[in-house]
């Protein structure tokens, strides 16, 4: 039986509720355990305690007290409330869903647990629970209308449209008068409902709902969109035309309007004259617009195309606009186009057009004109489709010439030396450019990664720390994890991973995954706070979002990363974690011999706990014991999320088949070829796995075996694995990727074949398509063979790409 | 938080109408710079050219703070037109605005306020900044009643000044001493936002007349000439040394829920 409190003790207990709540933790332990000196096993003050030591950071001893709470008093729902708490402390929500669910059924009228409830089922996603705690919500407060929207949402998110709408009907039926015009919960509720009943597919009630209830809605621009698609979808081309003529007033820049435009005016595609109309009328229309002077290049061809071509150069090389050349090359995937261009950006030169310049120039700027058509030019030869960096070379220093304080043009000679495959050089420019304008952050970004492409990581975090708060604890990299920057630790991890540090890699790699992780519990106070400001739309289009978070491009290349450095293999893995440790310690001791230095001011913060970082250089991560659960750790998300990145298939692939769990490494293998079948590694990885079949099918279960044999049909029946591989080769004897796919299957199939596949390597190089980043991957082949024809390689590629840092002689 | 599969359940896939369009759909578009309302998906690489820009920058949360509290203010210019590298491309962003209406604003009128404007680089000259602002000022008036707009720019930074100041008709209210973090003061400046209330009232005058009226033009076409104004090099701004740490140290959390610490 639970122990009973005398009065005293009763108020006792209040006052350690109170001083919880008032973050008074220490006074809050003292009352506790007055409480306790007599009533030693009083549940609810037990379960108070361990939430105020939670409180205090002592998580574990929480835990321990709040079992023996419960044991004390097993049906006291605040033991089991505070259980539940704790559960969510540590973000074990469906622990703590259940504690909460214990809770509740002893005190089913406890608003609090319910709500707390309530909370977690939605960030779980436990749509059915969030159905039944926003009834059991709205049943004990239904005047509010928050209660009636939260039970829509939460049967909107669970699939039931009409449900969702039936509900915001029935509170609306409620009302005696209609709400004011500017009660924004009510405009929004409006537009909520009406996004329901679209969502429905019912056009016509979603436009003459939209008339009605909507005529004064206060999201004006909502209501001008949607008008303009319902009326589309409806096929009243001629009052749809007019919304999307509004709707272009409005804002001139959205191609979308555009498109939806020409799509009720019903003009046919193959009439550019008519659709050129269209766009000539708001160019003539509004004198600063780009988007009706740029979008019909789009659709134009021949001489309509470059006399259109032709104007709009002219115009914003007139004016120095330096993404002209980012806001056309996207019609080089016409070869027509993309020689259209640059001629006309050459006759602009020679005409002496840019001369007549009628744009007013400010303080001597001479980035307008000729300038502004060399940086075009020098753009345009270092793009990949039209690739010429002699040439980019040659038109960037002429710019810089005219211009040569021009951080653009620095910004795109580094770019080129990039392209050249010459990173440090590349870097040593980006800081030239940087050096031009010490107050913008956008260069000194661009500086910072060049110097990570090439692998300087020190100075690249110096020169972030001129932009990175100075008063942040732990300098700027503090800074830099604090602002979730991902890109910075992207190429970070990135850079050591290229220089074997596995450890620091994968710390960079862990971090970001860390930061996904903040961005998914990001949302959990927003399913309060959303309902109470009233803005539905917003926070379904917030939840929809999150669901998906993971398939961000900024996750997939660290989950890719991680996955494949998790999963670098032991020796490697022992070697740099020694590495580290070394490293670490020669840290320790000049940090130790800077702080005997009396004079030195050590950097504040250097002591506080909560910042110091017990394995700054990885060491630790890199020397786990389970490389392949961290690996697993990154590629689960990955998988999951972007199942169609042929990238994470291919990951995917790698990992299992290291763990020899061939069914999932066979699920990556088939998700891949069905991505793209002819991929260079999918081909070797089908090689690979046959060759992995072959040794261990005996071993596996038979049901196992069973199914490997019947879905593993990627190779025809009766051809050798030799022969394979020589019809891959010859299939694709243009293709030096592939090729070079081919050859690294050929010396796995048969070493013997050793020195015909090495010279075979060598001969890559002299396929057409061969690129610098093939032929790198060809140099880390032979590397790996460790003999052959390595330096015959190496010299050839040093040939063809003579600025490339990677294939100069090692000095 | 633990991803059980079984908790998971994808979202429905249905039309989106005003809100977001999924990247999917962007594959097919060619569109380089659309202006248009900030959606939760745009935020990461909203941060991106944040951080990218700007020395003032915020976590997460603070975005989602703006998205979710007044999700008609805040716009971006988007750049769809790179080639895609994967089917998960998002579109990139080169330009935002992060606009909030104050909350319990001291003078006792409603106002919006610029947290943070920037535009990318490679992406001036367009004329971007001014076309977000304006958008953003719009749907100030229209949603929200905002009597006019407030900012904070630094003294030192002339392009912006010259946007807001000569482009779009913001007056310099006074100076604040070391008002960033690394000690520069700034102005802090206002726009009557009368101007639009008036146009509004214009257009629904002409709309109720038969449908016969010249469309009204460009926002602020009067300002069409100045062509000056496109040069602005940096339409930097961004909070307060006081709000810089409610976006950083203390995070929307604080400004929710009263006991729910959270984690930045």
């Amino acid at each position: 039986m639970p122990q009973v409190l005398s009065a005293k003790e009763r108020s006792l207990f209040q006052t350690v509720v109170r001083n919880y709540e008032d973050k008074q933790y220490k006074k809050g332990i003292k009352a506790a355990d007055q409480i306790l000196k007599k009533n030693a096993k009083h549940g609810d003050t037990l379960a108070m305690k361990a939430l105020i030591m939670n409180s205090q950071g002592k998580t574990e001893e929480a835990f321990a007290l709040a079992k023996v709470a419960l044991q004390c008093d097993m049906k006291s729902h605040v033991c089991w409330h505070v259980y539940g708490l704790l559960w969510r402390a540590v973000k074990n929500f469906e622990e703590a869903i259940k504690a909460y669910k214990f809770a509740l059924r002893l005190e089913p009228e406890s608003a609090q647990i319910q709500r707390d409830l309530a909370l977690l089922q939605i960030q779980m996603r436990d749509y059915q629970g969030y159905i039944v705690s926003r009834k059991s919500m709205l049943q004990s407060r239904s005047h509010i209308r928050q209660n009636w929207t939260a039970l829509a949402v939460a049967h909107h998110l669970n699939g039931e449209l009409t449900e969702a709408e039936g509900v915001l009907t029935t509170y609306e039926e409620t009302l005696k008068n209609p709400p004011s015009k500017t009660d924004f919960e009510n405009s929004e509720a409006v537009m909520y409902k009406n996004s329901l009943i679209a969502e429905q597919g019912d056009y016509q009630k979603a436009l003459d709902h939209l008339e009605s209830a909507g005529k004064h809605n206060l999201d004006r621009l909502a209501i001008l969109e949607l008008r303009a698609t319902y009326l589309t979808k409806l096929g009243k081309k001629e009052e749809a035309t007019k919304a999307y003529r509004a709707l272009i007033e409005r804002n001139s820049e959205y191609k979308k309007y555009y498109d939806g435009l020409v799509e009720v005016m019903a003009i046919d595609a193959a009439d550019h004259k008519a659709l050129k109309a269209v766009y000539d009328e708001y160019a003539e229309k509004y004198p600063r617009n780009d988007a009706a002077r740029r979008l019909p290049l789009d659709f134009l061809d021949g001489d309509d195309f470059r006399e259109t071509a032709d104007k709009y150069i002219h115009r914003m090389l007139d004016k120095g606009v330096p993404s002209t050349f980012a806001n056309l090359k996207h019609l080089y995937s016409s070869s027509f186009k993309r020689e259209a261009l640059p001629s006309l950006v050459q006759q602009y030169i020679s005409s002496g057009k840019s001369e007549a310049n009628e744009e007013p120039k400010r303080n001597g700027d001479t980035s307008k004109g000729a300038s502004s058509a060399y940086y075009f030019l020098a753009q345009h030869y270092s793009y990949y489709l039209s690739r010429d960096l002699d040439k980019a070379l040659e038109y960037i220093e002429k710019a810089i010439d005219l211009e040569p304080q021009s951080v653009d043009f620095h910004m795109t000679k580094a770019r080129i030396w990039k392209h050249y495959g010459n990173s440090h050089k590349a870097s040593e420019i980006m800081e030239q450019a940087r050096a031009l304008d010490n107050r913008d952050r956008h260069i000194n970004t661009k500086a910072a990664k060049y110097q990570l492409r090439n692998n300087e990581n020190e100075a690249a975090i110096k020169t972030m720390g001129m932009f990175t708060r100075a008063e942040t604890v732990g300098g700027p990299l503090a800074d830099l994890h604090d602002m979730q920057c991902v890109w910075f630790l992207t190429e970070d991890g990135q850079s050591y991973a290229r220089q074997g540090k596995v450890g620091l890699a994968l710390k960079r790699f862990m971090s970001i995954y860390n930061i996904f992780d903040v961005w998914q519990e990001d949302q959990f106070d927003f399913h309060s706070f959303s309902l109470r400001k009233g803005q539905i739309r917003a926070y379904v289009d917030m939840i929809r979002w999150e669901d998906k978070l993971r398939e961000h491009p900024f996750y997939t290349p660290n989950g890719t990363n991680g996955a494949a450095d998790g999963d670098e293999d032991a020796s490697e893995r022992k070697k740099a974690a020694k590495k580290a440790r070394k490293e670490a310690q020669k840290a320790e001791r000049e940090a130790l011999a800077k702080k005997n230095e009396p004079n030195k001011a050590t950097k504040e913060g250097d002591n506080d706990p909560k910042k110091k970082d017990d394995d700054p250089d990885g060491a630790k991560l890199a020397a786990t014991t389970e490389p392949m659960t961290d690996a697993m750790k990154f590629l689960t998300p990955l998988l999951q999320f972007s199942p169609n990145s042929i990238d994470a298939q291919i990951a995917g692939f790698e990992v299992y088949i290291r763990r020899k769990k061939y069914l999932l490494a066979l699920r990556c293998l088939l998700a891949a070829s069905a991505l793209d079948k002819e991929h260079s590694k999918v081909h070797s990885q089908t090689i690979r796995f046959k060759l992995a079949l072959d040794k261990d099918l005996a071993t596996l279960p038979p049901k196992v075996a069973e199914i490997i044999k019947s879905e593993f049909t990627l190779l025809p029946e009766s051809v050798s694995l030799t022969q394979f591989n020589n019809d891959y080769l010859s299939k694709h004897k243009d293709c030096a990727r592939r090729t070079l796919s081919g050859l690294g299957a050929r010396k796995l199939l048969d070493h013997d074949l050793a020195p015909s596949a090495d010279a075979d390597v060598v001969k890559v190089l002299k396929i057409d398509d061969v690129s610098m980043e093939v032929a790198i991957e060809g140099l880390e082949l032979l590397q790996s063979w460790k003999n052959g024809e390595l330096e015959a390689f190496r010299k050839a590629a040093a040939a063809k790409w003579p600025n490339a840092t990677v294939f100069a002689a090692s000095s | 938080m633990n991803n059980k599969a079984g908790h998971l359940r994808s979202a429905p896939i249905i039309e989106r109408l005003t809100r977001p369009l999924a990247p999917q759909n962007l594959l097919s578009q060619q569109s380089i710079m659309d202006i248009r309302v900030l959606q939760p998906s745009d935020i990461p690489h909203v941060q991106h050219a944040n951080i990218t820009n700007l020395p003032e920058n915020y976590f997460m949360k603070y975005y989602l703070y703006h998205a979710l509290s007044w999700p008609q203010l805040s716009y971006v210019a988007v750049d769809v037109s790179r080639p895609k590298k994967s089917p998960y491309d998002y579109p990139r962003i080169v330009g935002y605005v992060l606009a909030k209406m104050e909350e319990d604003p001291p003078d006792g009128v409603q106002h919006g306020h610029i947290t943070s404007l920037s535009v990318m680089r490679t992406h001036r000259r367009l004329g971007i900044a001014e076309k977000l602002m304006r958008q953003s000022q719009r749907a100030m008036v229209e949603t929200f009643g905002a009597q006019y707009v407030s900012l904070h720019v630094r003294v030192s930074n002339n392009a912006a000044l010259r946007l807001y100041r000569d482009t779009l008709g913001f007056k310099n209210e006074k100076v604040e001493a070391k008002y960033y973090a690394d000690g520069e003061d700034a102005y802090s400046m206002k726009l009557d936002l009368g101007f639009i209330r008036e146009q509004i009232l214009d257009e629904q005058d002409e709309s109720e007349e038969v449908d016969e009226g010249e469309p009204v033009g460009e926002l602020g076409a009067q300002k069409d000439k100045a062509s000056a104004l496109n040069g602005q090099k940096d339409a930097a701004q961004g909070g307060k040394k006081m709000k810089v740490r409610v976006g950083r140290g203390l995070g929307v959390g604080d400004l929710v829920e009263k006991n729910e610490s959270h984690k930045a």
